[in-house]
């Protein structure tokens, strides 16, 4: 069994800023591919980057674990982890855990690229 | 797994409608039957769908805090039980025999922060504790009217 049907990170380049394009769910088997992309992305030297969670349908706490260390570790070089949230499912466990006041949570990538 | 593994604060006072049993591997990439199996029953139940998300991330979290975030040799108990107004799931990691205990599960509370903040919002109680030497991990969420389609 795999878990690669629904889960799917992809990563673009938009105004020369990174995004890792998230789909499916994420929980605690699959946030390791996303602490792996997040982190390799810090070491090739990028300092701020995009998360889009538009096409995720499922977060739980080891997810937001690994974003809030990603968080930390951009913001310790200066940089941001800048996050694209619209399904409410979504936005809802970020303000259960008080995450809305951690994040820039933006409603598209376009958005967040340029805020 | 004795009666008293099961028995949970306040459950005396459920008189359940129905449950159902699920064992499987703790493995993180099976999870997701932990939580098809609580949308399942908490469709079955006839709550709404906001709870039915709801039920799923909680059952999530309740998993995490009995079996850890790494792949183990046990297995994870789970019982679910229904009323007319509630859903009360029980879940136990039973540790394999050569495993032995697990000290990072020694104290049973949930995984981390956020998982507790999550707990703390989407179910009405929740508990956990060991119970001969298993951790085990309680919810239960009550009907809320406006959910109810």
């Amino acid at each position: 069994m795999t878990t690669e049907v629904n889960f799917e990170v992809t990563e673009s380049d938009r105004e020369g800023m990174p995004v890792l394009s998230v789909r499916g769910e994420v929980d605690v088997s699959t946030a390791p591919e996303l602490r792996e992309r997040l982190l390799a992305l810090a070491e090739g030297g990028e300092t701020t980057a995009v998360v889009d969670l538009s096409q995720v349908s499922f977060v739980d706490s080891t997810a937001l674990g690994v974003l809030v260390s990603g968080v930390k570790r951009l913001r310790s070089e200066g940089g941001d982890l800048r996050l694209v949230v619209t399904e409410p499912r979504i936005s809802k466990v970020f303000e259960i855990t008080g995450l809305t006041d951690v994040f820039k949570i933006y409603a598209s990538a376009d958005e967040a690229v340029r805020a | 797994m004795s009666d008293a593994t099961w028995a949970v604060p306040g459950n005396d006072v459920l008189h359940e409608r129905d449950h159902v049993e699920l064992s499987l591997p703790a493995r993180p990439e099976l999870l997701f039957l932990v939580r098809m199996t609580a949308a399942a029953v908490a469709s079955r139940a006839d709550f709404g769908y906001d709870q039915i998300e709801d039920l799923r991330l909680a059952i999530d979290e309740l998993a995490l805090t009995v079996s850890g975030d790494e792949a183990t040799s046990g297995r994870l108990q789970l019982l679910f039980k229904w009323t007319e107004d509630a859903i009360e799931v029980v879940g136990v990691y039973e540790p394999d025999e050569a495993e032995g205990p697990r000290r990072d599960l020694a104290v049973a509370q949930p995984a981390n922060e956020l998982s507790a903040r999550i707990l703390d919002a989407l179910v009405d109680e929740h508990g956990a504790d060991v119970v001969g030497g298993c951790p085990r991990a309680w919810l239960r969420m009550r009907r809320r009217k406006a959910s109810r389609q």
